[in-house]
């Protein structure tokens, strides 16, 4: 394990009930990387931001954040300790306004007001959504500007691991081009960024690196243009037009 | 002139049915509970004002913020030790647990205080405000306007507080509470705590309005619900739009068709049901519940 490890995943295993869905799972994350997960549905996408958020125990195997054991702690510590999730959809409250949903993303932090009024000062300013539709009701913004709102709440606590689940999942082109941006500019700050996507061409070309998954193990993993090129990933999941 | 006599009267008792019913619904927007015990508490903390006033002369105002403390604790007590096993089981467990803690507590009033009348009279309750010809008697218009301003603090204090951004967030998305770092549990024992505080603060009140005995809570919880379902389950502005109209309506009646005045309390109703099932200000139908 390098320094500029962020995150390792040591032959870790968990699962809902009876049946394991990780079965073995290694993985390791490289500060200010943005990684993406592709796989086919039930490999276990999903899961892996579920054990390292905290949201599932792993029953076997170690999830350390930089050189502390996490696996098993509860999702408010892990979050504490700068492990941000911004999820599929729909984790705003639609009935507050932006300004409070973006503030309530600080709340493990909400008694050290002068930092996190200099939090929000810093995600107004990337974020210019937050500043621009601050007395909008949440439920009241497209997907687009829903999920840029996500994004702000979870910048909030100044995460250096972002995970996210389909971060394009019912955006129009525009606002994926969008969230794009946002997810590269989080990685050139320093933060890491681990996200799952359906859509394995936007995925690999946003990403730095690549992770195929498959029954609940790594399959494949390297850079993103060396998974996009292998001919074996290209005919299993992103289809002919991309080899060319 | 009148009119405006019963319009002020209306307006003070949809206040006291504003802050009963907005306990009742704050508990279901968190907790997905119809808490069919808040009569029982109700009648609880009134009946304990009358034994502390029957025994100390003690002026019963004074106890507000006892008993919404006690109640509150009580409430959250409640919480923990029963209603946090039953909850996963859905809302129909739920709702027959809560009757039963509200039969439970009707049998211990019924034990320490008898099945009979209890009246808390301090020197004021037989006077009244004059201004010109309008007559307003002061228990109805002190626990009128205490009503509005406890529920004013309350609605304050979940608006602006940490505490109450938390429980509204449970509220509205637990899941998404759950990524911001608020445990629902907490949230959940905090709402039912509050919104069982309103009805140790309603008993006061009503202890120096009305006569209560044990069995009265049947007749208080049917009103509550009626305010909730008018409303809009779950919408605390919704209850008090609801308590409002419905206590004003209930002014109008008792004054001109006396006879008349439950029909038009609960014929109101009725008909919203038939026409706008989510309520007033509801925004969906609680298929669960409703």
């Amino acid at each position: 394990m390098s320094e500029s490890t962020v995150l390792t995943m040591d032959k870790v295993e968990a699962g809902y009930g009876g049946g394991l869905v990780l079965q073995g799972l290694s993985l390791e994350l490289t500060k200010g990387t943005i990684t993406c997960i592709v796989g086919p549905n039930g490999a276990g996408k999903s899961t892996v931001l579920r054990v390292i958020s905290g949201l599932l125990k792993p029953s076997s195997g170690t999830v350390t954040l930089g050189s502390e054991a996490i696996g098993g702690k509860a999702p408010a510590d892990i979050l504490r300790m700068g492990v941000a999730q911004v999820p599929q959809s729909g984790a705003l409250f639609p009935d507050m306004s932006v300004h409070e949903n973006v503030l309530l993303g600080g709340y493990p932090i909400r008694r050290e007001r002068a930092l996190l009024k200099s939090r929000i000062a810093m995600v107004e300013e990337m974020m210019p959504i937050v500043k621009e539709r601050a007395h909008d009701k949440a439920g009241n913004l497209s997907g687009g500007q829903r999920r840029m709102v996500e994004i702000s709440r979870a910048l909030i606590l100044d995460p250096s691991l972002v995970l996210m689940d389909e971060p394009s999942l019912g955006l129009d082109p525009k606002s994926v081009a969008k969230v794009a941006a946002v997810i590269r500019n989080m990685a050139s700050e320093g933060r890491t960024v681990l996200l799952v996507e359906q859509n394995v061409r936007l995925g690999m070309n946003l990403a730095t690196h690549g992770v195929v998954m498959e029954q609940g193990t790594v399959r494949l993993t390297g850079d993103s243009a060396g998974i996009a090129d292998n001919p074996e990933v290209a005919s299993m999941y992103l289809g002919k037009a991309i080899g060319k | 002139m009148q009119i405006v006599q019963v319009l002020a009267y209306g307006i003070l008792l949809g206040g006291i049915y504003a802050l009963l019913a907005s306990g009742v619904t704050l508990i279901f927007g968190v907790l997905d509970v119809v808490n069919v015990a808040q009569g029982a508490f109700l009648v609880f903390s009134a009946l304990f004002t009358w034994q502390i006033w029957d025994m100390f002369g003690i002026e019963p105002l004074l106890l507000i913020p006892v008993m919404g403390a006690m109640m509150g604790l009580i409430g959250w007590a409640i919480y923990r030790g029963m209603l946090i096993r039953v909850a996963p089981q859905g809302p129909g467990m739920t709702v027959l647990l809560m009757f039963g803690v509200a039969l439970t507590m009707e049998g211990i009033l019924n034990l320490g205080f008898g099945n009979k009348f209890k009246s808390v009279t301090p020197a004021y309750f037989t006077q009244s405000l004059n201004i010109g010809e309008i007559v307003l008697p002061y228990p109805q218009l002190i626990s009128g306007v205490l009503a509005i301003v406890v529920l004013g603090a309350i609605y304050a204090y979940l608006r602006f507080s940490w505490a109450g951004r938390a429980l509204r967030a449970s509220s509205q998305n637990r899941d998404g509470a759950a990524l911001v770092g608020i445990s629902h549990k907490k949230a959940a024992g905090f709402a039912f705590a509050i919104g069982a505080a309103t009805a140790g603060v309603g008993g006061v009140l009503l202890a120096i309005m009305y006569p209560i005995f044990p069995a009265t809570h049947y007749e208080w919880i049917a009103r509550l619900l009626g305010v909730v379902v008018l409303g809009g389950f779950g919408s605390i502005p919704g209850a008090i739009i609801a308590a409002l109209l419905l206590g004003t309506m209930e002014s109008f009646a008792a004054t001109f068709v006396p006879q008349w005045a439950p029909l038009f309390f609960y014929g109101t109703i009725l008909l919203i049901l038939v026409f706008r099932p989510q309520g007033i200000m509801g925004s969906k139908t609680r298929e669960d519940v409703a």
